[in-house]
């Protein structure tokens, strides 16, 4: 906290009610964007996963508006428009050109990632951009959807720097025709790519329109005034949270080939108005699959800082200006070329819940232990018939952690992810040749707290047809944390034939051979607790254990409750329990057990 | 008996909303209607509606039909007051139901909670069973595994049970095979089906659907069963006909087995009314605005029809129903503006309807939209609900002035920014919505009613470009009105997933006459002869790989050409989405056929009441764009189809204001519509 001058309110004559009118069209301006691009694409990772974004962005890339969708393409939309500005310079932008581009460097994130936008003018002025990126089903990687072993980026699939897809309303054919033939599926990627365009066009015209109405110099006073508003409210927000230097630290399993668990670093300081993260001292980039580019760091911290700084409000061109992040080049926050960056999400919910652990001494109220933390990805891949392949992907949900007032809610979709639907098992058992035989919540895999963590979920499927698995399942190693006192949350886990002879356990599997018949269970984590378990009321713990979240063994072990038959709590036992535990901790120095704080 | 039926020269609809109960009654050969208000009881719902029968109907035997829109299974569910439900569902994925979708609606809220389901999971049962995705069955029921559910049933008095079966939508044969037992052991329990309710894939939304509909079970049966007695105590003899949210009504028996088809029923009587009044006046392209205190609903009539939808949601629920799309926007009379980071905003918070608005006088502080309609001159404090009501206006400026200083504007700008902001948002909202179904709203008349629709709908459709604005005669009982003009509807649903090109043509004729056979007997067992029922086709397409369909009707009694249906989906594809791929390969998703038993309809003329005065009720000082205008208010009645009028003008009656600025004409037509159009 300090004295530090608030940002002065501009004199210039603005008036308030023209603002307002302006920044909520500009948020119905990107809304409309992301509607024409969910309800017209054809693949289900965007139509029910709503892995897509869509913004619309003024003459120096900041954003005037974002849709809803996916959390983690906070703040890389305006990058991808800057880095295009840098090699091609302003000039470069006619009216009716879109451009495309999926460098993992550049965007910070995978190649799958389709970033599509649109220069605006209006009455010849260059006047902003229509953005939307989207995540394409497959790109040509060396294995179908992307690759678990790529070694480079060059077994990724096909990357491209920015490049025109429309010339001053024309398609450019040569382009699309690349784009077009090096992927397994062709169809649906013209499909997504149309959808895409549609949406910068629904942008560019909604926004043209704004203009029309309230003419240029209009616009951009209520752009600064808007732009205003946003910077001051996070800069009173940001003075309210306790100066100081904050560190937490994780690790991360490995690169996916028996290399060593991977620390993720981070320390901030807070210092008035200002708030800094820096990953110094994170793992060198790996060549495993698991990097990131600077820009989706930068992404992730602003996500971590959105969680506890008016999360209800849209973010604009005037968030994030007290947000500072650094990332020395080199480490798996800031993967250069070749490093493959594949799963460039597993970094990124790392540094998200390690942002909420440093600060939870600063402000416990706002945060919250750690959820499950990776997007958990399976692919089963195969031949659906003679001359017709599937693929089927997607990510798996866990538990999140408990808080001050609440627990963790159980079988929710991970920070990065947003408005993602999991697939249904009517339509997957319709789409591929595989039966779904188990799906529930994994009892007792929430973490113990006074608030529980969430549980996570198992899901047993059986492959019909000979097929190849493929997983990327993560934080085995540093699972979810519990905060104050609460424990942690189970690990994930992928089996193989479980019961059987030969059973087998993976976290990461590449291409494992599946025949007809064989079982693959898949277990998510659970979120971290909240406060001792131990003081968690009997009562709801007794719930708990009647709908079968917890087990009656662990509601004795974990929370000290004793619940015998009927469901009926034995009070004397359960008061000398809790009475030892209470007593146990105070043996400890620790009062909050996070297992790799420093 | 023709001549009986002659006698029979009256209908009535009873609409239940939240303040008041509203009752049309309409005479055949007089073409007259009598509306009443009565206060709603939401304790005792059906005493409202037998309080306004009493004031409007003298004589029983003259009664043709009653249509009832009602709240009851709703409310049962808001305030979470419904029948504890025993959910069963396929062994091993159970949980589905528990789980829910793993989407977060709100992105960054760390601290986040799932919807609040109807069913805990110590309530859901596993029966082992499972059919393969084709539909055919891999593992047989076995009755005796139901032993534990009825065991519960009987032990805990459930008077509701939900089943959801894995693949149940292409083959219902174990859920009925489970009706069958648990009505044979415990014949009094309701069994949901969700190959009844909702014969989609998607087992959660299927199960969430099935579930609501026991929920609501019990609350509807007792509701209806009391209204019965109270109805026959009065010498009704005619049918009550049941509003759904189809936009169709049913009958009481039918209402009982699948109560949630009434559930979203409360908003849809104001678009079939819309639909009527395009018709009437030949209209085919219709935004309706039906905006009261708290809420502002958004319905379409595209092409002479209700648009419709095949999913809702419920606090986070979701619905597979078919229905007439709905939109609620968060924004209304009771709006709060207040401050942002030294910005103004408007809503969406809601002074809601207690407190209410600042000139409510019942201790509201917050300057809200209607205090800034009031404190411009545009709401009359005399007039507010015909005179029931007095508003305070200066309670509504002295709620204004604190925000207005901070901005360093006078209390009167501050208003008129408030509309403009609250305006040009619902615009935007609107906007969002033609959006996603692919229309320009520049080719739409705006239909506005409700208390507060036609105080804002002007300066709507100003924001839209929307030429015309409508005002129908009584804004205030027009969704009651409505519901007289809708025709007895039941939709069937079919799974139909096969590619057009692998398709030979009478397997699609041959599905859907399956699907009219069921649809034909199920309303003969509701009364209707066989000459009155006509059908509505229709199929859901897409592109293979796409997983949203686009429904596209499927016009006529001819065998369909699925070529010829494929072709119709490209170009609803086109005019939804902007593009469409002719050579992609299109397959079928669903086939659905409405049943319709038709009810006659009268001619759409209303005799106006008679002539009081002139109706002038003086000139007040109205704002319009920072200037004070001398504007005269007129009396609704009073305005006939020869006048001319022009704004600035403010026409009041009994249930609404409708505010005209400079420059917007206005005229009545045959049907007493007020007709506003741009200058």
């Amino acid at each position: 906290m300090s004295s530090r001058p608030q940002v002065a309110v501009s004199s210039t004559a603005t008036d308030p009610i023209v603002t307002e009118i302006i920044r909520n069209a500009l948020l119905a301006c990107a809304e409309d964007m992301n509607q024409t691009l969910i309800r017209s694409s054809y693949s289900p990772i965007i139509y029910e996963g709503k892995d897509c974004s869509a913004a619309i962005l003024d003459e120096q890339g900041n954003v005037l508006g974002q849709s809803t969708g996916l959390p983690i393409f906070l703040g890389n939309l305006e990058a991808c428009v800057r880095v295009t500005v840098e090699r091609r310079g302003w000039d470069a932008f006619r009216s009716g050109d879109v451009f495309f581009l999926n460098d993992t460097y550049l965007t910070g994130s995978h190649l799958n990632d389709a970033t599509i936008f649109a220069p605006i003018f209006w009455r010849e002025r260059l006047v902003g951009f229509s953005a939307t990126r989207a995540h394409w089903l497959d790109v040509g990687a060396q294995d179908p959807g992307g690759s678990m072993s790529a070694r480079e980026v060059f077994a990724e699939g096909i990357r491209v720097a920015p490049v025109r897809l429309y010339e001053a309303g024309k398609p450019c054919r040569d382009v699309i025709d690349i784009l077009a033939l090096n992927t397994r599926f062709s169809e649906t990627l013209m499909g997504d790519l149309n959808a895409q365009v549609a949406a910068c066009r629904t942008g560019e015209a909604r926004f043209r329109r704004i203009l029309d109405r309230f003419g240029y110099e209009a616009y951009m006073a209520a752009r600064d005034d808007f732009f205003r508003q946003s910077e001051l409210m996070e800069r009173a927000a940001v003075d309210a949270i306790p100066d100081g230097i904050y560190r937490a630290c994780g690790l991360l399993d490995g690169d996916g080939r028996g290399g060593p668990a991977l620390p993720v670093k981070l320390r901030i300081d807070v210092a008035g108005d200002q708030i800094a993260m820096d990953l110094t001292g994170t793992a060198p980039q790996s060549s495993g699959p698991g990097n990131v580019g600077y820009a989706g760091t930068l992404s992730a911290c602003r996500v971590a800082f959105k969680l506890l700084v008016h999360p209800e409000r849209p973010v604009d061109g005037g968030t994030f200006r007290t947000l500072t992040v650094t990332v020395p080049p080199g480490t798996i926050c800031s993967a250069t070329p070749p490093a493959p960056c594949q799963f460039y999400f597993t970094p990124l919910g790392m540094v998200i819940d390690l942002a909420l652990r440093a600060l939870a001494p600063a402000i416990p109220h706002a945060v919250a232990a750690a959820h499950y933390g990776d997007s958990m990805v399976m692919r089963i891949s195969g031949q659906a018939a003679e001359d017709e392949r599937f693929l089927m992907t997607g990510p798996h949900p866990g538990g999140w952690g408990g808080w001050h007032n609440g627990d963790g809610a159980d079988a929710l979709i991970n920070a990065v992810n947003g408005a993602f639907k999991d697939y249904p098992i009517e339509v997957v058992e319709r789409k591929f040749p595989v039966v779904v035989r188990g799906y529930g919540l994994r009892a007792d895999s929430g973490g113990p707290g006074r608030h529980r963590g969430g549980c996570g979920i198992y899901r047993r499927m059986q492959v019909l047809r000979p097929a190849e698995l493929y997983s990327w399942f993560e934080r085995s190693v540093t699972p979810a944390w519990g905060l104050f006192g609460g424990a942690h949350g189970a690990k994930p886990d992928v089996v193989i034939n479980p019961g059987r002879s030969d059973e087998r356990h993976y976290l990461k599997a590449n291409a494992v051979a599946l025949a007809p018949g064989d079982i693959v269970e898949l277990k998510t984590g659970g979120g971290g607790g909240f406060g001792p378990p131990w003081e968690r009321d009997p009562e709801q713990v007794r719930n708990d254990v009647l709908d079968g979240y917890v087990s009656t063994a662990a509601a004795e072990s974990a929370y000290g409750v004793v619940i015998v038959a009927h469901g009926q709590i034995q009070e004397p036992r359960t008061r000398e329990r809790r009475a030892q535990m209470l007593a146990d901790s105070r043996d400890e120095t620790c009062i909050d057990r996070a297992p790799f704080s420093r | 008996m023709p001549q009986f039926l002659e006698a029979r020269d009256l209908r009535i609809a009873a609409d239940i909303g939240g303040t008041f109960t509203d009752l049309i009654a309409v005479e055949r050969d007089t073409k007259r209607a009598i509306a009443t208000k009565v206060s709603s009881r939401p304790d005792q719902p059906a005493e409202g509606v037998l309080e306004g029968l009493r004031q409007v109907l003298s004589d029983p035997a003259r009664l043709e039909f009653l249509v009832h829109g009602q709240t009851v299974g709703l409310n049962a569910f808001l305030e979470r007051k419904g029948a504890r439900v025993l959910l069963l569902m396929t062994a091993g994925v159970s949980d589905a139901y528990t789980i829910a979708r793993h989407d977060r609606r709100d992105l960054y809220a760390l601290q986040y909670r799932k919807p609040t389901r109807l069913v805990p999971r110590r309530d859901v049962f596993e029966v082992p069973e499972r059919l393969r995705a084709d539909g055919s069955i891999e593992i047989p029921l076995d009755p005796a595994s139901l032993e534990p559910v009825m065991e519960r049933i009987e032990r805990d008095q459930i008077q509701a049970v939900a089943v959801c079966l894995l693949h149940a939508y292409l083959n219902p044969v174990h859920e009925e095979h489970i009706r069958e037992l648990l009505h044979e052991r415990c014949p009094a329990v309701f069994v949901s089906l969700s190959s009844e309710v909702a014969r989609e894939w998607r087992e959660y939304e299927r199960a969430s659907s099935a579930v609501l509909n026991a929920y609501v079970a019990p609350s509807i049966e007792r509701y209806l069963r009391h209204l019965e007695l109270k109805l026959a105590e009065l010498n009704v003899t005619a049918p009550v006909r049941i509003m759904q949210s189809n936009g169709g009504v049913t009958s009481t028996r039918r209402a009982r087995r699948q109560p949630i088809q009434t559930l979203l029923s409360g908003p849809v009587g104001g678009a079939i009314a819309a639909a009527r009044l395009g018709e009437a006046t030949g209209r085919r392209n219709l935004l309706c605005a039906d905006m009261g205190g708290t809420s502002f609903d958004v319905s379409m009539v595209v092409d002479g029809r209700p648009t419709g939808s095949t999913e809702a949601e419920l606090e986070g629920l979701p619905l597979l129903l078919p229905l007439i799309d709905i939109h609620t926007i968060g924004a209304g009379g009771g709006s709060i503006g207040w401050l942002e980071g030294g910005g103004l905003r408007v809503g969406p918070h809601s002074a809601g309807a207690d407190p209410g608005p600042a000139c409510y006088g019942r201790g509201g502080r917050s300057p809200t939209v209607t205090d800034a309609n009031i404190v411009l001159g545009r709401l009359d404090a005399e007039h507010f609900l015909g005179g029931r009501m007095a508003l305070d206006t200066e309670a509504a400026s002295a709620a204004l002035k604190p925000l207005a200083t901070e901005l360093g504007l006078t209390v009167l700008a501050l208003a008129e920014g408030m509309l403009r902001i609250i305006n040009a948002a619902m615009a935007d909202a609107i906007r969002t919505i033609t959006v996603k179904q692919g229309i320009d709203p520049r080719e739409f008349s705006l239909v506005a009613f409700g208390g507060a629709g036609p105080m804002h709908a002007v300066a709507l459709a100003h924001e839209l470009e929307i030429p015309e604005v409508i005002v129908p005669w009584s804004p205030g009982t027009f969704s009651a009105w409505g519901m007289l003009q809708t025709d007895i509807r039941q939709d069937f649903t079919q799974s139909f997933y096969r590619p057009v090109d692998r398709l030979a043509g009478d397997e699609v004729l041959s599905s859907l006459r399956a699907l009219e056979r069921t649809g034909a007997t199920a309303l003969e067992e509701d009364g209707v002869e066989t000459g009155r029922i006509t059908f509505e086709r229709a199929a859901d397409l897409r592109y293979v790989g796409q997983e949203y369909s686009v429904n596209v009707p499927l016009p006529g009694d001819e065998p369909v050409d699925p070529r010829v249906a494929a072709v119709a989906f490209h170009e609803a594809h086109r005019a939804r989405y902007g593009h469409a791929m002719p050579d992609a390969s299109v397959e079928f998703v669903n086939l659905r056929v409405a049943a319709i038993g038709t009810i006659s309809r009268w001619p759409w003329t209303r005799r106006p009441p008679p002539r009081e005065g002139d109706g002038r009720l003086g000139q007040r000082t109205v704002v319009f764009d920072g200037v004070k205008h001398d504007t005269p208010a007129l009396l609704r009645h009073g305005i006939s189809a020869s006048d001319r009028l022009a704004g600035p003008l403010l026409i009041h009656e009994d249930s609404a204001t409708t505010v005209i600025p400079p420059g917007w004409k206005a005229r009545v037509d045959d049907c007493l519509n007020l007709l506003v159009h741009q200058p």
